[in-house]
């Protein structure tokens, strides 16, 4: 089995986004997107029971690749990584474009993908990559059951459902799905010297387009007049009173 | 423009996104159909003031797939050229899978739109609402992804006129189909919404939030932060790529106010803020804040209530 799992740098999330010209800034040190992690532990749990090869694969500015490296400390065995100024700003078309792509190239039998990423929030990638490689899309999973078979748990707008996981198919696992693992010293050490192979746009069949068009940023913010009181042992009080008077009980 | 929407069933009836797009669609006078994806028998679709197609799949398959692609023909017979859809799990499949088939990428979270000649502007909400990111779609074939509660919900009396298309495909099984029951009130129509962030500390904390919910008849809700570590069910969750709540109070414990968290809960009518830290930023958007230890006021106000 040959699973490939994205990673995305994002800027630090504890940052407020800042746009230049509708692209979001991307400093040279980006780190490893949170929502990742789900999908990297289950491509680690599918490896140890299936013994997969397992290849992180990510595109955009590539930087220092501190997020890369974070991937690989939990455990892939190695990565496959595109750059390319053309795709500054891409859309989210384009951007599944190169990672449906990306996931080809490894001859990948599984993808899996987190939902949505903290900084782009489209939560489209996963299913686009589906489509286009032509394979289901087990969207939404939010727990998962290895056993000879792999069930897969998915979140509906009511509750929830199980797949059997297909042998070739695109995964989406939201956050809380599993737990993912923390790597130790050596895991840290060992992912120094796993291999990152970095190709171009010209190696893929690229063919997506910039359908959408950056307007402007609006100010709409109002600056809200709300009170702001320091508890003093009354504050419950005030916080009563309040209700009622908005008749809220 | 010609438009179809694309709406849901819940609880029997068209889904209430769906509906607060038809309300944007007929301010903005636009030519649309609905198609409405479900699994049950007969619901109230139905409308005298719009075309409305119900692909029944059934509820042991996952046939969304298969229901993209009966839309590709719609889309083409009918010379679409919009595409809206509420962001749902089902929507954000479906437009996915389509903006694929035209090679036309979709815009998501969608809190506003206008139609300019051919084009499409869109707004999206950035900094926590601050802010509005305007993008133009000039692609003969548009696909918005459109966040709940951003229009008004169109009120129409629903029937079961419409034509039905059964979807029958070769996609995988699904089993073990489980409703979570909904009880008490909901995130979505409740006047007083309270939610909880890292500051209640604990998961067993969570339990001072229930007892005040009780007293004051409150939907309880949550931060990401809390979901993901298992407090509580996703189903729960406010903010970016939670719940978009509105109601009339929305009291936040214990949350410091992330952006994301903001997007789902700014435009409710009053809010109040509890929060060891003063500068956390919850108390920029609150109405009322109270710089207070969450966890030993919270039980006081319940017990004065």
């Amino acid at each position: 089995m040959k699973i490939a799992v994205c990673a995305k740098q994002i800027p630090d999330p504890a940052l407020e986004i800042t746009y230049n010209g509708g692209n979001i800034n991307r400093p040279d040190e980006q780190v490893l997107d949170d929502t990742d992690r789900y999908g990297i532990e289950v491509a680690l749990q599918l490896k140890e029971k299936f013994d997969a090869e397992v290849t992180v694969i990510s595109m955009g500015s590539l930087g220092t690749e501190k997020g890369i490296q974070q991937a690989l400390q939990m455990g892939p065995d190695g990565a496959l990584v595109l750059e390319d100024d053309s795709l500054s700003g891409s859309n989210s078309l384009m951007t599944a474009n190169v990672l449906s792509e990306l996931s080809k190239k490894v001859e990948a039998d599984i993808t899996i993908f987190g939902t949505e990423s903290t900084d782009g929030y489209s939560g489209v990638i996963p299913q686009q990559v589906s489509r286009m490689l032509g394979v289901p899309c087990i969207s939404y999973i939010k727990a998962v059951d290895i056993d000879e078979s792999v069930t897969l748990t998915r979140q509906t707008s009511t509750g929830s459902e199980k797949v059997v996981m297909p042998s070739n198919c695109v995964l989406s696992v939201t956050a809380g799905g599993v737990e993912p693992r923390y790597p130790n010293f050596k895991d840290i050490m060992a992912a120094k010297s796993k291999p990152i192979e970095r190709i171009s746009i010209a190696d893929i069949s690229y063919n997506a387009q910039q359908n959408l068009e950056f307007v402007d940023i609006k100010d709409v913010s109002t600056t809200k007049q709300g009170e702001k009181i320091i508890d003093e042992g009354e504050g419950f009080q005030i916080i009563i009173d309040k209700l009622k008077e908005l008749k809220a009980i | 423009m010609k438009t179809l929407i694309i709406g849901e069933v819940v609880d029997n009836k068209l889904s209430t996104g769906a509906l607060e797009i038809v309300t944007k669609a007929n301010d903005l006078g636009l030519d649309y159909e609905i198609v409405t994806v479900g699994t049950e028998e007969s619901p109230n679709i139905g409308s005298e003031s719009f075309k409305n197609t119900y692909m029944k799949c059934s509820e042991n398959k996952l046939s969304l797939g298969s229901v993209a692609d009966k839309l590709k023909n719609i889309i083409e017979e009918n010379t679409i050229s919009l595409v809206l859809a509420p962001s749902t799990y089902v929507g954000r499949d479906l437009i996915a899978f389509l903006s694929v088939d035209f090679k036309s990428s979709q815009v998501s979270n969608v809190i506003n739109f206008e139609i300019e000649g051919e084009s499409v502007i869109t707004s999206n909400s950035i900094n926590g609402g601050e802010s509005e990111y305007n993008s133009k779609i000039s692609s003969p074939n548009k696909f918005l992804l459109i966040r709940p509660k951003s229009f008004e919900e169109a009120a129409l009396d629903l029937n079961t006129n419409y034509e039905t298309v059964e979807i029958t495909s070769e996609d995988p099984e699904v089993f073990d189909i489980f409703i979570e029951e909904k009880t008490g009130p909901q995130l979505e129509d409740s006047k007083i919404v309270i939610s909880a962030g890292r500051g209640m500390v604990d998961s067993a904390n969570l339990s001072l939030v229930q007892d005040l919910a009780s007293k004051l008849n409150a939907a309880i809700g949550g931060t990401r932060a809390i979901v993901d570590a298992g407090w509580m069910p996703y189903s729960q969750q406010v903010g970016q790529t939670g719940k978009t709540v509105k109601p009339d109070v929305y009291i936040a414990l214990g949350i410091s106010g992330a952006t994301q968290h903001q997007v789902g809960m700014k435009d409710s009518k009053y809010i109040i803020a509890v929060n060891k830290d003063e500068e956390a930023p919850i108390f920029q958007i609150a109405d009322l804040g109270l710089v207070a230890d969450t966890l030993s006021i919270v039980p006081k106000i319940t017990e004065n209530l």
